[in-house]
This record gives C-alpha cells, sequence and structure tokens, in this order.
C-alpha cells in the first residue's frame, strides 16, 4: 500500500484547530490544576485533621483511578445530577481536577527534598517559622518541583487526547475524523502524532532552558 | 562570668536515653571543646544549648534565658548563641553576602548599608572578599564553612556553639577553617566546639570536655585530658584517636 499525504492537505486546518484545542485546555488545566494544587498540599500538610483527611483522599482516589473514567463521570454521570457540561468544559475540568492531585504531590516531594539542614540553619538564626519558609526553602523547593512540573505539562497536554472520547474536537478527535474522511489512517495518525511529538519537544526543550536561566545559582549545589 | 549553665541535662529520643544528666559550667570567653566517641550525646548536648533539640528533663540557662521555660522566646536566645554545622547549611539559592546579610535583614531588622557593611567586613575577616558575589554552589566546603561562620557572627552572638565543624572537610582545607576558629578564640568569643580534632582542642581549649555514652566523663585542661587522663574510658579513646 502506497503513502499518498496529498489526501490530508483540505484537512490541514481541521487538524490545526485540533491541535489549539488541545493546547487551549492543557494550558488552562495546568493553571487551574497547579493552583489547586497549592491548597491541595497545603491542606494535606496543614494542622487541620479533617482538611488533611479529605486532601489526602482526594489525591488518592484522583492518582488510583483512571483519568478517562474520571472524565466519563463529570460527562455522563454529572447529567443525572442535572449538571450538563460541554465538552470543552468537561475536559477542562477533568484534567484540572486530576491535574490537581499530581501537582498537589509534587509540592510535597518537592518541599520534602529541601534538605533538613537549611531549616535548622535559620532556626539557629533566630528566624521564624514564616520566614524560614519564605526565604530559605522556597526557592530551593521550587526548584526542585520545576522539572516534575514541566513533566507534568507535557504528560496533561497527552493526556488531553482523551478528550476525544467525548466529542471534543481536540486533535485526537480531528486525527479520527480525518481518517474516516480520507481513509489514510496511517498518513493522518503519522502526521497528527508528529504534531504530538513536536509540541512536546517544544515545550521540554523551552522547560530545560527556563531551568538553566531561572536556577542558576544551583549549579554545584547539594539541593 | 559564667554564661552557660547546664544542670541535670537529660535528653530521650524515644526508648534512646542520649544524655543521663549532664551538668556544665561555662564561662565567658572560655574555650570548651567537647571530645568523644560517635554516639556519645556530644551533638546532642550542643543541639540542646539553642534549642534545635528540645530538653527531656533539667534546665539549660543562656545569658540568663532559661531554656526549660515555656516563656522564654527561643529565637532570641539563638541570636545570641550562634551555630556552625558539620554540613554548613548555606543558603544555596543566595550569593555569599546574602546568606551572611539574611538574618541581620530579617531578624535584626537592620539597615540594609549598615547590615552590608558588616557582612562585607566579617567576609574578609575569614578570608573570602573575593567570593562575596558568588553563589555556596561554587564554592570549596573549607569556604563554605568560612561562610557559614560569618554568618552566624553577623548577628553578633556572645556565644559561638560549632558542631564537628571541620568533620565534612578534606582533611587539607581543615586548616583554613580552624585558623579562624582559632582567631575567633583569641578575640575573647565564648565558644563550645564539638570536634575530632585533637589538635586544635589542645591548643585552643581552655577546657576539655570528654563524653561518653551520655555522660560528661572527665573534664580538665587540654593538659591534664592529653597528658594524663585519669578515667579509664578517657584513656582507651584517646589512645585510639592520638
Amino acid at each position: 500500500m502506497a503513502l499518498y499525504f496529498g489526501d490530508l492537505l483540505p484537512f490541514s486546518s481541521l487538524l490545526l484547530e485540533g491541535l489549539w484545542t488541545a493546547l487551549y485546555i492543557t494550558l488552562v488545566a495546568m493553571v487551574a490544576g497547579s493552583a489547586l494544587g497549592v491548597f491541595l498540599y497545603l491542606g494535606k500538610v496543614g494542622p487541620g485533621k479533617a482538611v488533611s483527611i479529605f486532601c489526602t483522599c482526594y489525591i488518592e482516589a484522583i492518582r488510583n483511578t483512571p483519568l478517562l473514567v474520571q472524565l466519563y463521570l463529570i460527562y455522563f454521570a454529572l447529567p443525572a445530577l442535572g449538571i450538563n457540561l460541554e465538552p470543552i468544559w468537561a475536559a477542562v475540568i477533568g484534567l484540572t481536577l486530576n491535574n490537581a492531585a499530581y501537582t498537589a504531590e509534587i509540592y510535597r516531594a518537592g518541599f520534602e527534598s529541601v534538605p533538613h539542614g537549611l531549616r535548622e540553619a535559620g532556626k539557629a538564626l533566630g528566624m521564624k517559622n514564616a520566614q524560614i519558609v519564605r526565604y530559605i526553602v522556597l526557592l530551593p523547593a521550587t526548584r526542585n518541583v520545576f522539572p516534575a512540573l514541566t513533566n507534568q505539562l507535557i504528560l496533561l497536554f497527552l493526556a488531553s487526547s482523551i478528550g476525544s472520547i467525548i466529542s471534543l474536537p481536540e486533535l485526537t478527535n480531528a486525527i479520527m475524523s480525518v481518517s474516516n474522511t480520507t481513509y489514510r489512517t496511517i498518513e493522518v495518525l503519522a502526521v497528527g502524532g508528529l504534531l504530538y511529538l513536536g509540541v512536546s519537544a517544544l515545550l521540554s526543550l523551552a522547560s530545560k532552558r527556563a531551568e538553566t536561566t531561572l536556577f542558576r545559582w544551583a549549579v554545584g549545589a547539594r539541593v | 562570668m559564667t554564661v552557660i549553665f547546664v544542670e541535670n541535662l537529660n535528653k530521650k529520643f524515644g526508648p534512646n536515653h542520649v544524655l543521663k544528666g549532664v551538668d556544665c559550667h561555662i564561662r565567658e570567653r572560655e574555650v570548651v571543646c567537647v571530645i568523644g566517641p560517635s554516639g556519645s550525646g556530644k551533638s546532642t548536648f550542643l543541639r540542646c544549648m539553642n534549642g534545635l533539640e528540645s530538653i527531656t528533663s533539667g534546665s539549660i540557662v543562656i545569658n540568663k534565658h532559661r531554656l526549660d521555660d515555656s516563656k522564654t522566646n527561643i529565637n532570641l536566645v539563638r541570636q545570641e548563641a550562634g551555630m556552625v554545622f558539620q554540613h554548613f547549611n548555606l543558603f544555596p539559592h543566595l550569593k555569599v553576602i546574602d546568606n551572611v546579610m539574611l538574618a541581620p535583614l530579617k531578624v535584626a531588622k537592620a539597615n540594609k548599608d549598615e547590615a552590608r557593611a558588616k557582612a562585607e567586613m566579617l567576609l574578609a575577616k575569614v578570608g573570602l572578599a573575593e567570593k562575596m558575589e558568588a553563589f555556596p554552589g561554587s564554592l570549596s566546603g573549607g569556604q563554605m564553612q568560612r561562610v557559614a561562620i560569618a554568618r552566624a557572627l553577623a548577628m553578633d552572638p556572645k556565644i559561638m556553639l560549632f558542631d564537628e565543624p571541620t568533620s565534612a572537610l578534606d582533611p587539607e582545607i581543615v586548616g583554613e577553617v580552624l585558623t579562624v576558629m582559632k582567631d575567633l578564640a583569641n578575640e575573647g568569643m565564648t565558644m563550645v566546639v564539638v570536634t575530632h580534632e585533637m589538635g586544635f582542642a589542645r591548643e585552643v581549649a581552655d577546657r576539655v570536655l570528654f563524653m561518653d555514652q551520655g555522660l560528661i566523663v572527665e573534664e580538665g585542661s587540654p593538659d591534664e585530658i592529653f597528658s594524663s587522663p585519669r578515667n579509664a574510658r578517657t584513656q582507651g579513646f584517646l589512645s585510639k584517636v592520638l
């Protein structure tokens, strides 16, 4: 079977729109989810026992169930409660709620991996706990969190493909509809795959760049 | 004048009884070296003196502050008793000068220009004036420890506590840190130094404490301890390390 990419040309704008939708829901879910993750993390490690248990249960429930099932719940089960969501909002909410649980764990790991000695040095200088967190722990923790967060961004972008099953016209959905129209399945999957790959590689490269410029102090440091 | 009173100090970590009734008085301007085998409680003893470890029972008074009194503001005690750690614990994201200036600015609420001038003076004193703008990650261990000493001195402490300050250093750079500590001792700083550097203890200490199994087993002048130790455990320890 000969490969022929020419049949795809008329659908290039459909594919690009799909890519744009995928990027859009990824970015919204990343910003909203990582912000929500801050509250989940603070709730988990904070003094309130009930809040801490709630946050822990939430994080574990999200991390131990498939994203697909979570999305089904939002899109197919919520209408039974009278809540009807457009596919794009169902996808954004699903990815946000999912991402929040993962970022909360990333924050926890990042803060815990700041050497305990730094806190002790702050204490020994007479600093209060809030000052220690703000001036001593926050930046090294951010440095620890950064690579995992950018990795999470890429995973989220790839996970956005799951929006296709709730008929959200994102990239995977566009790939499937072009395939069904042209029967050029291999060609369109190859092109679509390359689009995912290209964007992921760009994100990865940009985050490496950002890491070296933002955290120049970390060269040779034990953090 | 006695500035550190430790009486019947006990410290337990769960079932582990680490300090079993330590008594010790330290006078102003005195340099006391604490030696002993690992696990003898030396570091815990030192860390109790600025509240990094809580006290199980007994009492510690530092510059008239009672550490076993919950009303004591521990942060005030810590400003008066600086500490230097085995692993330096420099703040990796702050330049050397900012490491030294952080506590004066945030804790003592010092004016920025004054804090900077003082930090520059202290870094010059420990021989690191040219490293002010460097990040800690680019320094050698000996340089990091000297920055850590300058950082502790920036709060104008009346007492300096050293927790094995040279144990994490390569042998050839131990000397540069000990030199700074010697200068400090000669200036009259009250110092408590947990150390394995017997040469330093012998030369600089006014008094040497030998600890073993959670107790001060023997104490005396360096000459008494190193040349004619009376206790069998002191003799056994010194025969191994000297």
